[in-house]
This record gives C-alpha cells, sequence and structure tokens, in this order.
C-alpha cells in the first residue's frame, strides 16, 4: 500500500474509511478544518486503485498553558487491510511531522477502555503510556484512557 | 455594519432621532452577538415610530432569516432595499441575505451595489472577495483584494490575499512580486515559524510552477539554513524535484534515497527517483522497464522490510523472474496471515500467466502444507493459503463453484475466522445469490459484533438482498441513539455509502420515491461540501495554508467527479426516465401488492411515531433568546420528487456535471442520449451517441441506440442523424444482422440486437424471432452471465409482452443453478442456503417478508458501476 503525505483530494476518501470502521465520526468540515490548519500532519494509505484504506488524523494542541503537542484526532486502517503495519507507518509519519514542524514534545490520544486491539496497538507497538483516564469521554458513557507519548529525541 | 446615522449628505428619511438612533446601533449589536430575539424587538421599536426605516427593515428582515423565518425575513430585507436605495446597509443585508440562501450570483451583485455606496468598507470588501473566491470571479478578486491591500498595507494576511488572487488569475509574476515585497518589509519574524514556513514554500511553489526553477531552488536553499522553514519532509520533496528540473540528477537522485529511507512505502519516492534516470513506471518499453527493475531491485535489498519495491517488481517482471518475486512475497504474506494479500495482488491478474503462476504457487503450498500434516508451520498457514485460493477462484465466473467448496472446507477446518464468511458471501453475491450472501456475511458478522467494519457490511448485504428494515437495524449498532433514525444519522454524517446502498435498495423495491429521496441526499451533500468552502476562504489566509488551500479549490472544481455523484445522478435519471416513460409509476404505491400497501403504511406511522419520541427527547427547553425553529424537511418520503411535473429536465441537469467531470464514462453519455431522445433533441442524443461510441465502439448498448435514434430521429439533412453512426450503404436490418454476425456468441450483444429489431419493425412488428434471438442466451456456446440473462427476462416480459418469459427463466434456473435471482417466487425455501436460517432469527420481522426473487427491472436499473463501497 502506497503511504504519503494526505492532500485536500483524500478529504472523502478518509471520511467513508472512517465511517465504514469506526464508531466516531465526523462531518467533511471537520476534516478540512484539520487541512487547512495543519496541512503536514495527516496521512494516508491507499490501495493500487487510489482508494484510502488507513488514514491518520491529527492536529496540534496549543494552549499556552502546556507544551505544544499534537493530537491523534482519528486513526484507523480497515480491517481487511490489518497485519501491514500500515497503523504504524502512519503513526510514525505524522508523529515525525509534529515534533519538526511544530516543535510538539509529546504526542497524545485517546482509547475506548474497551478497545483492547487499538490499547495494544498504541502500547506494545508504539510505545504509548496511559496517561489519564477520562471518565464518559465517550458519546456513549464509555470511559477513555488518555495515552502519551513523548517525542524528546534524548 | 459600523457607522450608521447623522453623516452630511445622508438621505433625509435614513435620518433618525437620537434616541432610535441609539436603538439601531444595539439592533447591529444584538445581531453581531447573535441576540435575535432581543434584535427583533429593538427593531419593531424603532420602526413603531419610522415604520419606512430602511435600514431597520433591512436588519429586522435579516434577523428574521437568522430565527427561521426565512420567507417574511426576505420580503422584510427587499422591503428595506427598497425603502433607502442608497444604503450600503440595505444593499449588504440583501447580499448576506442571498448569501445565505447559497445564491451567490445575487449576493455578489448587491454587494457590489453596496460598495457604490461606500466604496472603502473592509466589511463589505472582504465579504465580496470571499464570494467571488467561491465564485471563480478571478479578475475581480485581484481588483477587490488591490483595494483591501491599499487599505491594510500593515497586515500580513492582505499581501498574501493578493498574491494568491494574482495566482489564480494566472498572473504569476506579479504574484511571486508582491511576496517579494512583503517579505523584504518583514524582519522580525524567528525561526521556526510554522507559518511563516508556509508562506515561504508557498512563495517557492509559485517560482516553480513559473519555471523559475534555480529561484525557488536559491530561496529554498537559504529559507532551509535559516530554519526560516521547518517542515523538513516537503524541504525535501521540492529540493529533489527542482535539482531534478535543474538536471542536477546525481544531488536530486541523493534526495530522493533520503525520502525513500523516511518512508519507504511512498510510490512517488520511487517514481521520483526512477526519473532522474529518465525512467518511468508506466512506461511499456521493455528497456525501460528492465532498467527500472535494476534500481528497484537494488533498494529492495537495501531494505528487506520494504513492500513498495517489491510489489512494484511484480508489476514490472514476467517469466522466472517474476516467478521467484512473486513466490516470495506470496510465501511472505501467507506465513504472516496478511488479509489483503489477494486484493493486493489480484490486478496483476491482467496478464493470465501471472495468474497462472500464481495460482500455481498458491495451490504448491496448500499440496505441501497437506502433505507435511503437523510440519514446522502453524495452522493459521493453512487456513490463509486457503483463504486466497478461495478469492483466487471466485475471481472468475467459472471457478466460483470450486471457489465454494474450497470455502466450506476452510470454515470447516476455522469456522470462527470472520474472513472466510466474508469470502463466500463475496462469492455468492457473485453467483447471483443475494439472499445467501446476506445471510453469510450475517455469519461474519456475529463472529465480531464489536467490529463495524463487518457491521457496515453485513447491512450493505442486508440491503442488497432486498432486507431493507433489518440493513437499517444492523446499521443503527453503531449510530448514535440519539438520532431520529440510522439513516438520519449517517446522512449527518455525510455517509454516501448509506444514500447509495439505501437508495439502489428502495430502487429494487419499488419504491421510487424513497430512492429518489437518498440520491437527492447525496446531491445536497455534495452542494454541502461545496458550501463548506465559503468559510476557508478567510481562514486559510488567516492560517497560512496557501498551497494546501490551493489543492482544495482545485479539488472543489471538480467535486462531483466523485464516483459517489456519478452513481447516484445515473440512478436518479435513470428512475426520471422510467417516471417519464410511464407516468403511472409517480404514484408512490404503484407496483405493490395489497399485502405490501398495508405493510408500508404500517411501517411509515411506526416510523413516524418514533421521529417524533426522538424528536420530543432531544429537544432543549427553551431558554435562551438564541432559541430558533427547527427546519423542517417538507418531503421527507420524497414524494414531491416523484411527482415533478419536468423529470426530464431534471435528468438533464444532474447528468451536466457528469459530461463534464466524467466524459470517460459510458453511462455518462448513454443515459445522456435517453434523455435526450425522450427530449426530442437529437442533435444532443447524437452527440451523446457519438461520444458513447468512442469509448465502447462494439457496444451492445450503443448499437440499440443508434438504431433507436435512426428510427425515431428526424434532424435536418445537414445533420443526418446516423451519418457517421451507419454506412450510408447500409439498411437498419442489414446493420443489424451484421452486428449479430460479429458478435454471436455474446449475451448483451444478441440482446442488443433484438432490442434493434423491435425499434426496426415498430411497436406492432412480428416478434417471433425476437423471442427466439434472446433465446439464443440459453445456448451453451453464448457467453451469458447472471446480469444480463436478467436483462433480457424483463425485455421479453415487459418490452416484448412475450408468453415465453416463465420458459426463458426456468432456462436460467438451470443454467444458473446457485442463483436465487431466477428462483420462482412461490418456490419452497429448498433453495436457501443452510445460513439463511439465521436471518430468521435476530432482527427479521412481518414488514420485510418478500418473495425470493429480485425484481428484475430494478436489479438492472440500478447496476450502474459496480462501486467499491470503501471509496465512498
Amino acid at each position: 500500500m502506497n503511504i504519503r503525505l494526505a492532500t485536500p483530494a483524500d478529504l472523502l476518501g478518509m471520511q467513508a474509511c472512517n465511517l465504514q470502521n469506526l464508531p466516531e465520526n465526523y462531518s467533511f468540515r471537520y476534516y478540512l478544518y484539520h487541512f487547512l490548519t495543519w496541512p503536514q500532519l495527516s496521512y494516508v494509505a491507499e490501495d493500487h486503485k487510489g482508494r484510502i484504506v488507513g488514514y491518520i488524523l491529527a492536529k496540534m494542541e496549543e494552549e499556552p498553558s502546556d507544551a505544544p503537542h499534537g493530537h491523534v484526532t482519528s486513526i484507523s486502517v480497515l480491517r481487511s487491510y490489518r497485519r501491514l503495519g500500515l497503523a504504524k507507518k502512519l503513526m510514525v509519519m505524522s508523529q515525525e511531522a509534529m515534533a519538526t514542524v511544530y516543535k510538539a514534545e509529546y504526542v497524545s490520544l485517546h482509547v475506548r477502555k474497551s478497545n483492547r486491539a487499538a490499547l495494544g496497538l498504541y502500547k506494545d507497538a508504539l510505545g504509548f503510556d496511559v496517561h489519564d483516564i477520562e471518565k464518559k469521554y465517550y458519546a456513549d458513557g464509555e470511559d477513555a484512557y488518555a495515552m502519551r507519548l513523548s517525542l524528546k529525541t534524548e | 455594519m459600523s457607522k450608521v446615522v447623522g453623516l452630511p449628505g445622508v438621505p433625509k428619511n435614513r435620518i433618525l432621532a437620537s434616541k432610535e438612533a441609539a436603538l439601531f446601533r444595539t439592533v447591529l449589536q444584538l445581531y453581531e452577538t447573535r441576540q435575535w430575539k432581543r434584535g427583533l424587538k429593538t427593531a419593531d421599536q424603532i420602526l413603531k415610530k419610522n415604520p419606512d426605516h430602511g435600514e431597520t427593515l433591512s436588519m429586522r428582515g435579516l434577523i428574521l432569516t437568522n430565527l427561521n423565518r426565512k420567507e417574511e425575513g426576505q420580503e422584510c430585507v427587499k422591503k428595506g432595499v427598497r425603502m433607502d436605495l442608497t444604503s450600503h446597509i440595505c444593499w449588504h443585508v440583501f447580499g448576506l441575505v442571498h448569501k445565505a440562501d447559497r445564491n451567490y450570483e445575487e449576493a455578489l451583485k448587491c454587494y457590489t451595489q453596496a460598495l457604490k455606496f461606500e466604496k472603502d468598507n473592509l466589511n463589505i470588501l472582504r465579504d465580496a472577495a470571499h464570494l467571488q473566491m467561491q465564485l471563480r470571479h478571478f479578475d475581480q478578486l485581484v481588483e477587490t483584494r488591490q483595494i483591501l491591500l491599499k487599505n491594510r498595507v500593515n497586515v500580513r494576511q492582505s499581501w498574501a490575499a493578493m498574491a494568491i488572487a494574482y495566482h489564480l488569475n494566472g498572473q504569476l509574476e506579479s504574484a511571486t512580486k508582491v511576496l517579494e515585497l512583503y517579505e523584504r518589509t518583514v524582519k522580525d519574524i524567528p525561526p521556526y515559524d510554522p507559518e511563516h514556513s508556509e508562506f515561504l514554500l508557498y512563495h517557492i511553489a509559485i517560482l516553480e510552477e513559473m519555471g523559475s526553477h534555480s529561484e525557488a531552488l536559491n530561496l529554498l536553499d537559504v529559507s532551509a539554513k535559516s530554519r526560516s522553514i521547518t517542515d523538513r519532509s516537503m524541504i525535501s520533496i521540492f529540493r529533489a524535484r527542482l535539482l531534478h528540473k535543474l538536471e542536477r540528477s546525481e544531488e536530486a537522485r541523493e534526495v530522493w534515497v533520503s525520502l525513500i529511507e523516511a518512508n519507504t512505502e511512498c510510490y512517488d519516492h520511487y517514481k521520483g527517483y526512477l526519473s532522474t534516470q529518465s525512467l518511468d513506471l508506466d512506461s511499456q518499453d521493455s528497456e525501460t522497464r528492465k532498467l527500472s527493475m535494476v534500481t528497484l531491485r537494488r533498494f529492495a535489498e537495501q531494505y528487506p522490510k520494504a513492500v513498495a519495491p517489491r510489489r512494484i517488481l511484480l508489476e514490472l517482471s514476467a517469466g522466472d523472474e517474476f516467478k521467484e518475486i512473486v513466490e516470495h512475497y506470496l510465501l511472505h504474506g501467507i506465513t504472516r496471515g496478511i488479509p489483503s494479500l489477494f486484493a493486493d495482488i489480484k490486478d496483476l491478474y491482467v496478464s493470465p500467466e501471472k495468474r497462472e503462476v500464481i495460482q500455481d504457487i498458491v495451490e504448491g503450498i496448500r499440496t505441501k502444507l497437506e502433505k507435511g500434516g503437523t510440519s514446522s508451520e502453524p495452522p493459521t498457514t493453512y487456513i490463509w493459503t486457503m483463504y486466497f485460493l478461495v478469492q483466487h477462484y471466485s475471481s472468475m465466473p467459472s471457478t466460483i463453484p470450486h471457489a465454494l467448496s474450497l470455502v466450506d472446507e476452510a470454515i470447516a477446518h476455522t469456522p470462527t475466522l470472520p474472513e472466510l464468511y466474508v469470502a463466500k458471501a463475496r462469492a455468492l453475491k457473485r453467483t447471483g445469490d443475494p439472499l445467501g450472501a446476506s445471510a453469510t456475511m450475517g455469519a461474519a458478522w456475529r463472529l465480531d459484533l464489536q467490529d463495524r467494519f463487518l457491521n457496515t457490511k453485513y447491512a450493505k448485504y442486508l440491503l442488497r438482498a432486498g432486507f431493507i428494515e433489518e440493513g437499517n437495524k444492523t446499521l443503527g449498532l453503531f449510530t448514535k441513539k440519539g438520532a431520529s433514525s440510522p439513516g438520519a444519522d449517517l446522512e449527518d454524517m455525510q455517509s454516501f455509502f448509506y444514500m447509495l446502498e439505501e437508495g439502489d435498495a428502495q430502487n429494487r423495491a419499488g419504491r421510487l420515491n424513497l430512492a429518489l429521496k437518498r440520491y437527492h441526499t447525496a446531491f445536497k451533500t455534495f452542494d454541502d461540501v461545496e458550501d463548506d468552502q465559503y468559510d476557508f476562504h478567510s481562514y486559510a489566509v488567516r492560517k497560512y495554508t496557501f498551497r494546501t488551500y490551493l489543492q482544495f479549490i482545485k479539488v472543489e472544481d471538480r467535486l462531483r467527479s466523485h464516483p459517489a455523484y456519478a452513481h447516484a445522478a445515473l440512478a436518479a435519471s435513470k428512475i426520471y426516465i422510467r417516471l417519464f416513460d410511464s407516468p403511472k409509476l409517480a404514484s408512490p404505491t404503484a407496483g405493490l401488492t395489497d399485502a405490501q400497501k398495508k405493510a408500508a403504511k404500517k411501517a411509515k406511522k411506526a416510523e413516524l411515531k418514533q421521529q417524533e419520541d426522538a424528536k420530543k427527547a432531544s429537544q432543549p427547553a427553551a431558554t435562551d433568546d438564541s432559541e430558533v425553529a427547527a427546519i423542517k424537511d417538507d418531503d421527507p418520503e420524497g414524494l414531491k420528487l416523484l411527482a415533478a411535473p419536468d423529470p426530464l429536465d431534471r435528468a438533464a441537469k444532474l447528468l451536466s456535471p457528469l459530461q463534464q467531470l466524467r466524459p470517460e464514462l459510458l453511462d455518462t453519455w448513454l443515459v445522456s442520449y435517453d434523455v435526450a431522445i425522450r427530449r426530442k433533441r437529437y442533435l444532443q442524443a447524437l452527440k451523446a451517441l457519438n461520444h458513447a461510441k468512442s469509448i465502447d465502439k462494439n457496444g451492445a448498448e450503443v448499437h440499440s441506440r443508434v438504431i433507436e435514434l435512426k428510427t425515431k430521429g428526424t434532424l435536418p439533412p445537414s445533420s443526418n442523424p446516423a451519418s457517421q453512426l451507419i454506412p450510408a450503404d447500409q439498411s437498419l436490418e442489414a446493420f443489424n444482422s451484421a452486428f449479430l454476425q460479429r458478435h454471436s456468441t455474446s449475451a448483451p450483444h444478441i440482446v442488443a440486437a433484438a432490442r434493434g429489431m423491435v425499434y426496426i419493425r415498430g411497436a406492432d412488428g412480428p416478434r417471433a424471432d425476437v423471442e427466439d434471438l434472446v433465446f439464443q442466451l440459453t445456448r451453451e456456446e453464448v457467453e451469458a452471465d447472471v446480469p444480463t440473462s436478467l436483462q433480457a427476462l424483463s425485455f421479453l416480459r415487459d418490452t416484448l409482452r412475450s408468453s415465453r418469459v416463465e420458459e426463458f427463466r426456468v432456462a436460467c434456473d438451470a443454467r444458473f443453478p446457485l442463483a436465487t435471482v431466477f428462483k420462482d417466487e412461490k418456490s419452497s425455501p429448498r433453495f436457501m442456503h443452510p445460513e439463511c436460517s439465521i436471518l430468521f432469527n435476530p432482527v427479521r420481522t412481518a414488514t420485510s417478508q418478500r418473495s425470493w426473487r429480485c425484481d428484475v427491472d430494478t436489479f438492472i436499473a440500478t447496476g450502474v458501476e459496480e462501486f467499491p463501497c470503501i471509496l465512498y
């Protein structure tokens, strides 16, 4: 699968991939907002026909009270394209951009408490730690793990 | 809208007493802070004393439109303008109201008018610029931006916006001059500023576009060195490209290597590297391919885990070399249990040799595993081997039965792997058994109820099999609980997948109103996405993301080239054509049995109640000022769409973007033709047919239409309709039989020739030999598939009103024993697949009891492009 920086031509494909795969969905505007604010941070994996089979949608959190850090809004790989290591590759590309373009000190993300597969990926394959538990983070009342990974190079 | 009253030269009727003048300022303030109800009251206070005060009337109307009292508000705004024709406020408000109504052209006219009376009003100028952008009036945009820049020289963004306007208007020199001027004035930007970084990259991009490559490279190098550009990966990409264009290939190669190192899975990087060797992956030239392979082999060795170079090598190589690479590739994929392995390599099947090599290799792996018994390989290797073979044999109609027996073997071995059921469901779908397919997908679904991917697939298969209610319930397992229905949430989330699949399902079920409704929701979603641009015209400039913004503008320009638009537009147009041909279909219950009508009524009642309950539950307590009446859908069932008096005009309007953006699509022209001939626009019909012919010279669908046009069309002799389509010295009969002779074993062509015969003989001509011709499809040596046979069945039944329909159905049933679409409606459930039983357990209800047989017409009517759902 071809892994590359996402462009505006990928917006609808990413949205479709997300809707097919994950329970948290967003409107076109929200994707657009990410692209036109942090165009360097979102990546896609596409098949030979140019269909989006995986993506990472990411942003920066730049509150003055905290160190600049990246945040993964959504990451997903279609079930039929798993075990290729796409999620990891997408994540690494995005993190690299967060660190070089925006001097992000760490990257954060939320994951459903019940989503053990994703938790395993973030913890074991990508080195994230659970930083906090956010009660009732999801619309259906489920708790989220707030996870973090330091991007400092030392 | 800042200054208001009491200036010299102001018309008398605009001047307010000081108390009212103060109130008017309050109205403006309340509007800006969205306190609409209070704003309305205050405006009324002014109007009590000054009932004809134009600016107050305008503001009152504007507030009303925000309270969703649109018509009343628009009237009020219009009255305001009439009362004060020289007020920039009145015109600006009029423009805002048009803009809110998506009437951008009219809005821009109003702003232009407003600017006549207040030529340097920055608010209005900015609004005008955004409209000019939205409407792509680039020459006007340049003028507006020049005025804005003159007024706001100190603002960074004014310069950038000016450059973008020049750029879009094709004035690249002017654009770069503006950027240079700006760069010379800013001195205090610290390094590592991501916004300035994007600004510089934009400048470099324009220089590159102008062909000023060395200047671009110079600016890039200087800015990269001073850390003014922070985006390292972009620096490399620009650098590699510019070095290549400057013919500094050696240096370019180095940069491409560093990019490959950073991301070994990006095809563009390999293509970039190859381009420095004057190599092109798309080239068919054998020498080029050989040289490309040398390079890619080197990368494959250097990066043993990289997939991309190996996958490209599979494309380029042949013979023993291919065999060697693909063997390794397949083994690796199978032992690692990569589910996408088949999807990944099936493109290679365009070459029958490669297909065979792959089959041999994987069959070899299977034999080894079966013989080896308990060797070192884990049992999963065997299952993934079988999974691959199932998909492999499913990809050719003739080997599907073999695939089905293999998959049953695999399922018996490992009954817990959802992928096996997914593969089986797909194979069943291809045999023309939507029912068994949906039941099998249900089995996959039940193995992992947490997985939305499987849930979506199952819902899709239910919809395809006609279980619309169950499909929606299944989708509802992952939609928002507060939504009035699963569909409402999916439409909210702009799911084209839902709109099209549900629309197609309703279409197949004969509920044309609901089908049109769903397709129109898709059209509306495209309109929304188009409108979404508007707010970003200013946002992107503020955020300095110019390059991305300009890419986005280009995407919006081609928005309706999206497959979802094509699918919906073609399907809706076909319905409009049917409505024109048989106006009685416009009655929403046409074609339904009494029992179905009753069930539909009941379902509707339940749905309405559900919606009302949901509304009650989600209604917030009415408290604050900004409470707004919700906009109601005045046609939730699509009945107004169905009863439209101008179905063909509507179809033509839907097709027009496709003619611009998807001219390579055969259906674009076939359906355009079908509309044109019915509107008696024979020249248009001819044009469409010529387009179609250039895409598919010997196409069956083209052929029957050529004859139709020739028999129906009347054109001035100078533009003889079929002159380019049929040789002058050939009669229609001869033309038709020559066509038949050329394609005597192809089912679609035989049906086309049969249609041709009907056109030639007219509505009352003899039919017996036409029927005989259709029955050719039942002969062994004719290559027929399920969709074409269904089409032939519908042709016999509806066009010929033949007495031999049943005979043909039985013959097709015999020919396609696995398909359920040819089963007799009354036949017993013995045709059911064993897994089917689960359909009767979980979510099945009385209202969706339906016949086994898919409705033939609609099966065909929606058979536009088999669309892969992941695209939407």
